[in-house]
C-alpha cells in the first residue's frame, strides 16, 4: 500500500515538472478556464436581476446550486483527467504503454495525469460562488448540514466520475465519445445551472433518471434550501446522492471491466 | 518446455470498408459494412532462455500485431501463448514485470521532461530496488552513450538519442524477455551500431531473450543466429541464417565481361541479363547446371576479358520470399 502512495507522488511530481516548464501558459489557462465559466454565471446574474426570482429561487441560492456543479467537476477532473482525455490515448496507441506496466489499468489512467488548470478554473469558480452565496441563502451551518454537505459533494464528484467513466469505456468500442460527451454530459450540464422544476417534465426526466445531474447539485440543495418547489418530488431523493454515486460508479467500473477485453490497439 | 511458447495462434481484426463519394458516405453511417482482416493465421513459435531472434516481414505481415499478442496486450482469438509460465493475456499484471518492449515508433519517455525523469518514473512503476536501479542506469548510461543528454528534455533530443533512452527505460527493470519493434527505424549508420552492439552485448552478458523486428536485414545480421519470417499473417520460415540461403539462395550469378559486343545465344535453364554493351549476366541454379560446364560453354566459345561468380545476399533472397519468388512457399 505504502507502495502504491509513493507511485502516486512520483506520478504528481512528475506532472508537476511537466507544468512548471511552462509557467506563464499554466496560470493563463486556470484563468481562462474561470474567465469562461463565470461568464456565463455573470450573464445569468444580470438576466436574473429583471426577474428577481425563478420558480421561487433567488440569484443567491441560484449561485449556490452553480457552485454545487462547479466544485464537484473541479474535483472529479483531477481525478478523472486520462478518463476524459482517453480517447486520444486510444487512438495514437498510448494506452498500449498502460498494458505494458505492472500496475491496474485505471489506477495507472487516473494517476498518470491530471488537469489542474481545469481543477483550478473550475474548483476555483466553485469556492468563489459558495463563498458568496453560502452565508446568504440561510443554510444554519452546523455540524450535520456540513458532513451532508460533504456527502453530496463526493457523491456528485462520483456520479460524474462514472459518466467519464462509461464514455472512456465507449471509446474502445467506437475510438473518439467527444461528440457523445458533447451531447449527453455538456448539453445537460447547462441545465443544471437551473432549478430543473422550471424544465419540461422530459428534460426533468432525463435530469434525474439518464443523465442525473439534479443529484448532483437540485437534490443536495434542496435538502439544504427547502424550497417550495421540491413538494413535487419523492422526499427520499434528498439523501440519494452518494447512494447514486456509489452505484453509477459501479456499475460503469463493470462496463469498463468488460469492454478492456475488446481492446484492439491501434497499427504500426 | 521453451521460455516462449506461442502455439498456433491466429488474430482476426474487423475493420470497416469505407465507400466512397456522398451516397457511400451515408451509406457507412447507417449500413457500416465491416471486413475481416486475418493478421495472424495459425503461428507457432518457441524460443529458448537466452536466443536472439529475429523476426521479419513486409509492412503489415502481422510482426506488431504477433508483438502484442506476445506482450499480452492483445489477446489471440485462437491458440495459445505460454511465456515463463505465464498467459500474457490473462496474467497481465503478473507477467509484464518480466518483459520489456520497445516500440521503435512510439516513445515512452515523458515529452517535456528530462531523459532521467522518466526512468525514475518507471523506476517507481515497476518497483525497482535502488541499487539495481543505480547498477542499470550506470552500466546503460555509459553503454549506449548517453551521459551527454540524460538530463536535457526528451523534446531537444535528436532520434538516435531519443532512442537509446527509449531502450534503457524498456531495460530498467532487468526484464528476462525483451521485444523490439523496430528500434532502428529511421536511425544513422552510427546510431544503428551502437544499438545493435549494446543488443549483443546484453544477449550475450545478461542472457536476456529477445525477439527483434526491423526492415533492415543488416540489424539481423549482425545481431541474430535466427531468423523468423511472417508474410501475411503465417510464417514462412524459421532457421537460421546462414539457412535461408541453402533454402532460398541456391541460384548463382555469373556476371561476364567480353572482349568485344556480346552477342549470346541463348543456354539452356540459364536466366540471361545485359549489363552493358559488352557485359551480361548469368543466372542459374546449380541443381540445373554445374558451373564449370557453364563457364566451358562460354569460354570455349567467346572472348572474355573477365568473370565474377556471386551468390545473392540475403536482402534480395528475403525480397524474393516476399514477392513470392521463391519455390516452395
Amino acid at each position: 500500500m505504502s507502495d502504491v502512495f509513493k507511485l502516486m507522488g512520483v506520478y504528481a511530481k512528475t506532472t508537476a515538472k511537466s507544468w512548471f516548464q511552462y509557467r506563464v501558459d499554466a496560470v493563463l489557462k486556470s484563468l481562462a478556464v474561470f474567465l469562461r465559466e463565470a461568464t456565463g454565471i455573470i450573464v445569468i446574474w444580470f438576466t436574473l436581476l429583471k426577474f428577481d426570482q425563478l420558480n421561487g429561487w433567488d440569484i443567491y441560492e441560484m449561485l449556490f446550486l452553480f457552485s454545487l456543479l462547479f466544485l464537484t467537476y473541479g474535483i472529479m477532473i483531477i481525478f478523472f483527467t486520462g478518463l476524459r482525455d482517453f480517447g486520444r490515448t486510444v487512438r495514437d496507441g498510448s494506452f498500449d504503454r498502460f498494458l505494458l506496466r505492472p500496475r491496474g489499468l485505471l489506477f495507472q489512467i487516473i494517476f498518470v495525469n491530471s488537469d489542474w488548470f481545469a481543477a483550478i478554473g473550475h474548483g476555483g469558480l466553485g469556492i468563489t460562488l459558495f463563498l458568496i452565496s453560502a452565508g446568504k441563502v440561510g443554510i444554519q451551518w452546523n455540524l450535520a448540514h456540513a458532513v451532508y454537505y460533504l456527502f453530496a459533494v463526493a457523491g456528485g464528484v462520483l456520479i460524474q466520475g462514472a459518466v467519464f467513466l462509461v464514455l472512456a469505456a465507449l471509446n474502445i468500442y467506437l475510438l473518439e465519445t467527444n461528440s457523445l460527451k458533447e451531447l449527453l454530459y455538456w448539453n445537460m450540464r447547462k441545465f443544471a445551472g437551473y432549478p430543473i422544476s422550471i424544465f419540461h417534465k422530459a428534460i426533468q426526466f432525463i435530469m434525474i433518471y439518464v443523465m442525473p445531474f439534479a443529484f448532483v447539485n437540485y437534490f443536495p440543495a434542496q435538502y439544504l434550501l427547502r424550497k417550495s418547489d421540491m413538494a413535487q418530488y419523492p422526499e427520499i431523493f434528498l439523501y440519494l446522492t452518494p447512494a447514486v454515486g456509489i452505484g453509477m460508479y459501479l456499475l460503469a467500473y463493470l462496463f469498463w471491466r468488460f469492454s478492456i477485453r475488446y481492446y484492439k490497439s491501434s497499427g504500426n | 518446455m521453451s521460455l516462449i511458447e506461442v502455439k498456433d495462434i491466429s488474430k482476426t481484426f474487423k475493420v470497416s470498408k469505407r465507400r466512397g463519394g456522398v451516397p457511400g458516405m451515408l451509406a457507412n453511417l447507417f449500413v457500416p459494412k465491416f471486413e475481416r482482416k486475418e493478421a495472424v493465421k495459425n503461428i507457432s513459435l518457441s524460443i529458448e532462455k537466452g536466443e536472439m531472434v529475429g523476426f521479419i516481414g513486409p509492412n503489415g505481415a502481422g510482426k506488431s500485431t504477433t508483438i502484442k499478442m506476445l506482450s499480452g496486450i492483445l489477446y489471440p482469438d485462437s491458440g495459445e501463448i505460454i511465456v515463463d509460465g505465464f498467459i500474457p493475456y490473462k496474467q497481465r499484471k503478473n507477467y509484464v514485470g518480466r518483459i520489456g518492449v520497445v516500440f521503435g515508433q512510439k516513445s515512452q519517455l515523458q515529452w517535456d521532461l528530462p531523459v532521467i525523469d522518466s526512468f525514475e518514473l518507471l523506476k517507481a512503476i515497476y518497483r525497482v530496488p535502488d541499487a539495481v536501479y543505480q547498477k542499470n542506469l550506470s552500466r546503460f548510461t555509459e553503454m549506449l552513450d548517453m551521459g551527454s543528454f540524460i538530463r536535457q528534455p526528451v523534446r531537444q533530443l535528436s532520434l538516435g538519442q531519443r532512442m537509446r533512452a527509449d531502450i534503457v527505460a524498456a531495460l530498467i527493470h532487468s526484464p528476462e524477455i525483451v521485444f523490439f519493434d523496430e528500434p532502428t527505424i529511421g536511425i544513422d549508420v552510427v546510431g544503428k551500431e551502437t544499438i545493435r552492439s549494446f543488443i549483443r552485448e546484453l544477449n550475450e552478458q545478461d542472457k536476456v531473450t529477445m525477439l527483434f523486428t526491423t526492415h533492415d536485414m543488416q540489424d539481423i545480421e549482425k545481431t541474430c543466429k535466427r531468423l523468423v519470417i511472417i508474410d501475411g499473417g503465417t510464417k514462412v520460415y524459421d532457421g537460421t541464417l546462414g539457412g535461408i540461403r541453402e533454402q532460398y539462395g541456391t541460384s548463382r550469378q555469373l556476371d561476364v565481361e567480353f572482349a568485344g559486343r556480346a552477342e549470346i545465344a541463348p543456354i539452356d535453364k540459364v536466366e540471361m541479363e545485359t549489363i552493358d554493351e559488352n557485359k551480361k549476366r548469368f543466372i542459374f541454379e546449380n541443381r540445373d547446371i554445374q558451373i564449370n560446364e557453364l563457364m566451358n560453354q562460354i569460354l570455349s566459345r567467346y572472348q572474355v576479358r573477365d568473370i565474377n561468380i556471386s551468390e545473392p545476399d540475403i536482402e534480395s533472397i528475403i525480397r524474393k520470399i516476399y514477392n513470392r519468388e521463391v519455390d516452395g512457399i
